[in-house]
C-alpha cells in the first residue's frame, strides 16, 4: 500500500493554545472547551476581573491591573494595548512552548481590537503559528466600532499566519429576524466554535488524503477580507449529500453563493470508517458544480475509528479577487522551520512586491502549482437566492442526474453556471 | 343487462389518486363507467412516504369510484412509478432441439429466461416485453412458430425496480381490504392509453409529466426500446415557484395552474400578475417575464436529459410518429413548444382511444395512466382466452405469491 508522508507526523505532537481575548473571545472559547474531549490547552485573557473569574479556561491572565483595574476598557482600544503591555511578561510565560495558538477575539471593543495584535506579535515571536479567529460587529454598533476592528484586523494582518474573519453582520442573516438575542450571539458563537473545532481537526486528523498544514495557510493566508466557512455534519441515508448542504448553508459563504467567487478552497472530509468514496466523489462533484472553472480546490480526506461518529464536510476558502490572490502563497521562516519534513522549492523567481508593506517578510513558495487567475466576479442581481435549497424535497431523496441536483430549481443552478 | 368483465386501474400519484371502473367487451371495446379521485396526501416523487395518509386517499378515490360506477370494487390493478425503476435490454437464445422447427416449446423456453437476467440485489423484474425474434440470426421475425433453423434468439426489454418499494405502494392498497391484481410500470400503462400499432410501428416516444415524476416510453418498429422514470414533476415547478417567486406553496401551485406558461417569446418585460392577498398572505404583484423564465428553465432541462437517454437507443429524427406528451403537466401552456425546441421533431398531446363512456375523461391527460391500466389488464385478458378455469387459478396463486 502506498503511505503517504503525513506532515505533521515526524514532528513532535502539535501543541495547541487558544486563547480568549476580551469578553466576546471568552465566549467562544468557554463554548469550546464546554465540548467534551476539546485537546486544546486554553488561556483566557481580559481587562474585566468579574468575567474572567467566571470563564472555564485552564489558564487566566486578568491583564493591566494597573491601567484598568480590572473594570474593562470601556470599548478604547489604546487601553487595551496599555493593559496588554502591562501584563506582556505574564503572557509571554503563559504562551510559551504552544507551537499552534489560536487567538480568539471579537474586534471592535477595547480589549479584543486593542490588545489582539499586540498578542498576535508576541505569538509569533514565541515561534508559534498564529491563526487568528475574530469577529467584526454589527454594522449597527456604530461606525466608529467598526473603524476600530478594521484597524485592528489590519494589525493583526501583519502577524498572524492565518485569519478567519467573520463579520456579524453576514452571520446574523442565518437568524431569523425574531430570534431572541442570546439565541443570535449563541448561533454566532456556534458558528466559530464548529470552525476552529474543524481546523483543528483538519491539522491533526490522519487519513488517506491528508491536508498539511501549508495547503491550509495557503487558503487562509492574509485574506484582509472576510474568509469562506462552511461546516456540516450529518447521519443516516444521503449523509453526504445533507452534511454538503448544511456546510453551504453557512452565511460565512453568503448560502453557497459565494463558492463561485472563491479563488482557492479547502474541502476537508470526515467521516466514520463506512465513509465510502462513492460519497467523497459525489460531495466534491456537486462542490464543483458550483466552482468557478479557475478556482484552486484543495481536498483532504479522513477517517475516525469511531463508527458512530456523523459524516463532516468543511469548506474553507478566500474570496478570489485580483488583488488578493496577486499575493503568492509563502510560508513564514517560523513554519518552514516548522514544517522541515515538507520539501519547499526555492524560489525561481523573486516573488511578486505588493502593495502592502507587511508581505515583505522573506518568502519560500511552497510545493503548490501557483495559483490561476480568478475568473470574474459574476454578479447576480435578479435572484438573490439561496442556491442550495430543494424547498419540500428537502426530506427526500434527490433527484440526481448526471452529477446534478434536480431538486434545486433549475434557473438557480443555470445563474450559478453562467 | 349483465356485464362483462369489469376491470378497476388505481394510480396513487403525487398530486391525486384516481381511480377507473371500466367494463371490457369481447370484442375489444372499454367502455368507462365510473372514475373516482381523491387528491394526493403522503405522496412524493411517486412513492409514499406517509403510510397512513396515503391509504386514506385510496380509500376515498375507491369509495369515490364505487359510488360513480355503481361497481364494488374488489380488487384493482395498480400502476406503479418512482425512480428506482429502471430498464434495460437483453438477448437471450435457445437452441432448437429435434427437426429444426420452432414450437410454442421453444417460444415457452425463452420467455421464461427471466431468471438468468442479472439484476441489482434488490430489484425483481416488473415487465420483460418482447422486442424481436432472430432466427439463425435473421432478425425482425415476428412469430417464428412453424419456422426451421437451430438456434432462436429474442430481444426482451426488461423493467425492474427495488421490491421493497414497490410493496409499500401494493401494501397501501391491501390494507382497506382490497385485492392487487397486478402491478404496472405507469409508462406502460400510459402507452396503452395512448398508441395505437401505427404509431408504435413507426416510431413514437410518450413521455408523462405528472405531479411527481416524469415516466417515458420509447417505441420503435413496434416493440419497447427504452423506458425510465425521472423523479421529477409538477412538484418541481411548484416548488421553483416558491422559491423563485418567494410566494407561498400553495400560492405557486395555484399559479402554476392558472397563469403557468412557459412562453419565452412576445413578452412586454413589463407584465404583472396580481396575486390577491389570502389568509397569511398579504398580496403580491409577480413578474409574468420571471414566471415563464422559471417554468420554461425546468421544462427546458428536463427535455433535454429526455433526450440524452433517448438518443442514447434511438436517433430521435427516426422516431416517424415524433413525441406524445400526457400528463398534468402536458396542461401548462407552451411545454409543447419548448418540447419542439429540444427533440427537433413534432410533438403532439394524447388523447385517450377506443374507449368510451363518460366523455369528460377522455381527453383529460391526468387519467391516461388509469385507462391504460384497463386496456392492459383487457389486453391481459385477451392474451390468455383459452387458458382453462384450473390454470387461471394456479397462475392467480402464484402472482399472488409473488407479490407478498
Amino acid at each position: 500500500m502506498i503511505t503517504y508522508p503525513r506532515y505533521l507526523a515526524r514532528q513532535s505532537e502539535p501543541q495547541s493554545l487558544l486563547i480568549g481575548l476580551g469578553n466576546a473571545g471568552i465566549n467562544i472559547m468557554d463554548r469550546l472547551i464546554s465540548q467534551a474531549g476539546f485537546p486544546m490547552e486554553s488561556l483566557a485573557i481580559n481587562t474585566d476581573q468579574q468575567s474572567i473569574s467566571n470563564t472555564l479556561a485552564s489558564k487566566k491572565i486578568s491583564m493591566g491591573q494597573m491601567t484598568t483595574h480590572g473594570l474593562g476598557t470601556g470599548g478604547d482600544p489604546e487601553i487595551g494595548l496599555d493593559a496588554a503591555k502591562e501584563s506582556a511578561g505574564e503572557i509571554q510565560r503563559a504562551i510559551a512552548g504552544a507551537n499552534i495558538i489560536f487567538i480568539c477575539a471579537g474586534l471592535g471593543g477595547g480589549t479584543g481590537s486593542g490588545a489582539a495584535p499586540l498578542l498576535a506579535e508576541m505569538a509569533k515571536q514565541n515561534g508559534s503559528l498564529v491563526i487568528a479567529v475574530v469577529t467584526s460587529p454589527f454594522s449597527f454598533e456604530g461606525r466608529r466600532r467598526s473603524q476600530q476592528a478594521a484597524a485592528s484586523l489590519r494589525d493583526i494582518t501583519r502577524f498572524a499566519d492565518a485569519i478567519l474573519h467573520f463579520e456579524n453582520d453576514r452571520m446574523s442573516e442565518l437568524i431569523e429576524p425574531h430570534a431572541e438575542v442570546r439565541e443570535t450571539f449563541a448561533i454566532c458563537d456556534n458558528l466559530l466554535f464548529r470552525s476552529i473545532s474543524s481546523l483543528n481537526r483538519i491539522v491533526t486528523s490522519t487519513g488517506p488524503i491528508p491536508v498539511s498544514l501549508p495547503d491550509m495557510l495557503t487558503v487562509l493566508r492574509h485574506s484582509d477580507d472576510s474568509c469562506l466557512f462552511g461546516c456540516g455534519e450529518a447521519n443516516g441515508e444521503n449523509r453526504g449529500h445533507h452534511a454538503l448542504e448544511s456546510a453551504l448553508r453557512s452565511p460565512l459563504l453568503d448560502r453557497g453563493r459565494l463558492l463561485h467567487d472563491a479563488g482557492r478552497l479547502l474541502v476537508h472530509i470526515s467521516g466514520p470508517p463506512s465513509l465510502s468514496m462513492e460519497e467523497v466523489s459525489e460531495i466534491m462533484r456537486e462542490i464543483s458544480n458550483n466552482l468557478s472553472p479557475s478556482a484552486m480546490l484543495n481536498l483532504g480526506v479522513s477517517a475516525t475509528h469511531d463508527h458512530s461518529s456523523p459524516l463532516t464536510v468543511a469548506i474553507i476558502g478566500r474570496c478570489g479577487t485580483a488583488k488578493r490572490t496577486s499575493v503568492p502563497p509563502k510560508v513564514t521562516p517560523d513554519l518552514a522551520a516548522l514544517t522541515q519534513s515538507q520539501p519547499t522549492v526555492p524560489p525561481a523567481s523573486k516573488p511578486e512586491q505588493t502593495e502592502a508593506p507587511f508581505f515583505e517578510i522573506p518568502v519560500a513558495h511552497t510545493a503548490h502549482p501557483p495559483e490561476k487567475a480568478p475568473a470574474p466576479k459574476v454578479q447576480q442581481p435578479l435572484l438573490p437566492l439561496d442556491p442550495v435549497t430543494r424547498g419540500r424535497f428537502d426530506k427526500i431523496e434527490p433527484t440526481i442526474v448526471e452529477g446534478q441536483d434536480l431538486d434545486v430549481p433549475t434557473f438557480l443552478r443555470m445563474k450559478l453556471k453562467k | 343487462m349483465a356485464r362483462e368483465k369489469i376491470h378497476v386501474g388505481l394510480e396513487i400519484g403525487t398530486t391525486k389518486v384516481c381511480a377507473v371502473v371500466a367494463e371490457c367487451r369481447r370484442d375489444g371495446e372499454v367502455r368507462l363507467l365510473g372514475v373516482g379521485e381523491s387528491p394526493s396526501r403522503g405522496v412524493r416523487k411517486g412513492e409514499i412516504v406517509d403510510f397512513q395518509n396515503a391509504s386514506n386517499c385510496v380509500h376515498d378515490a375507491l369509495s369515490d369510484a364505487e359510488e360513480r360506477s355503481d361497481h364494488e370494487i374488489k380488487s384493482v390493478w395498480l400502476a406503479v412509478t418512482g425512480s428506482h425503476i429502471e430498464s434495460s435490454n437483453h438477448r437471450r437464445s435457445v437452441t432448437i432441439e429435434g427437426g429444426g422447427e420452432i414450437t410454442e416449446k421453444e417460444i415457452e423456453d425463452i420467455a421464461s429466461k427471466d431468471k438468468e437476467v442479472s439484476l441489482p440485489k434488490d430489484n425483481d423484474i416488473l415487465h420483460s416485453i418482447l422486442q424481436q425474434y432472430y432466427v439463425d440470426g435473421r432478425e425482425g421475425v415476428i412469430d417464428p412458430i412453424g419456422i426451421g433453423g437451430s438456434k432462436l434468439e429474442a430481444d426482451y426489454h426488461i423493467i425492474h425496480g427495488v421490491v421493497n418499494r414497490i410493496q409499500s405502494t401494493i401494501r397501501c392498497v391491501r390494507k382497506i381490504g382490497i385485492d392487487v391484481e397486478d402491478v404496472v410500470v405507469n409508462s406502460v400503462a400510459s402507452a396503452h392509453t395512448i398508441l395505437d400499432d401505427q404509431k408504435k410501428a413507426s416510431g413514437v416516444v410518450v413521455i408523462d409529466i405528472g405531479g411527481g415524476v416524469t415516466d417515458y416510453i420509447v417505441y420503435e418498429n413496434g416493440a419497447v426500446r427504452q423506458s425510465g422514470v425521472i423523479a421529477i414533476g409538477g412538484d418541481h415547478i411548484t416548488n421553483d415557484l416558491c422559491i423563485g417567486l418567494r410566494i407561498p406553496i400553495t400560492r405557486a401551485e395555484k399559479l402554476k395552474i392558472e397563469e403557468g406558461s412557459a412562453f419565452l417569446e412576445n413578452l412586454s418585460g413589463t407584465e404583472k400578475i396580481t396575486l390577491k392577498n389570502d389568509t397569511g398572505f398579504s398580496g403580491k404583484e409577480i413578474d409574468r417575464s420571471m414566471l415563464n423564465l422559471i417554468i420554461h428553465s425546468r421544462l427546458h432541462e428536463l427535455f433535454g436529459i429526455l433526450r440524452n437517454r433517448i438518443q442514447e437507443v434511438v436517433p430521435i429524427h427516426l422516431l416517424g410518429s415524433g413525441i406524445i406528451l400526457t400528463g398534468g403537466c402536458s396542461l401548462i401552456k407552451g411545454v409543447r413548444e419548448v418540447a419542439e425546441s429540444v427533440f427537433e421533431v413534432p410533438v403532439h398531446f394524447a388523447h385517450a382511444q377506443s374507449i368510451t363512456g363518460p366523455t369528460s375523461a377522455f381527453d383529460n391527460p391526468q387519467l391516461s395512466t388509469c385507462i391504460g391500466l384497463v386496456k392492459y389488464a383487457h389486453a391481459v385478458d385477451a392474451d390468455a382466452p383459452q387458458e382453462s378455469f384450473l390454470n387461471r387459478f394456479i397462475s392467480s396463486i402464484t402472482r399472488k405469491l409473488h407479490l407478498i
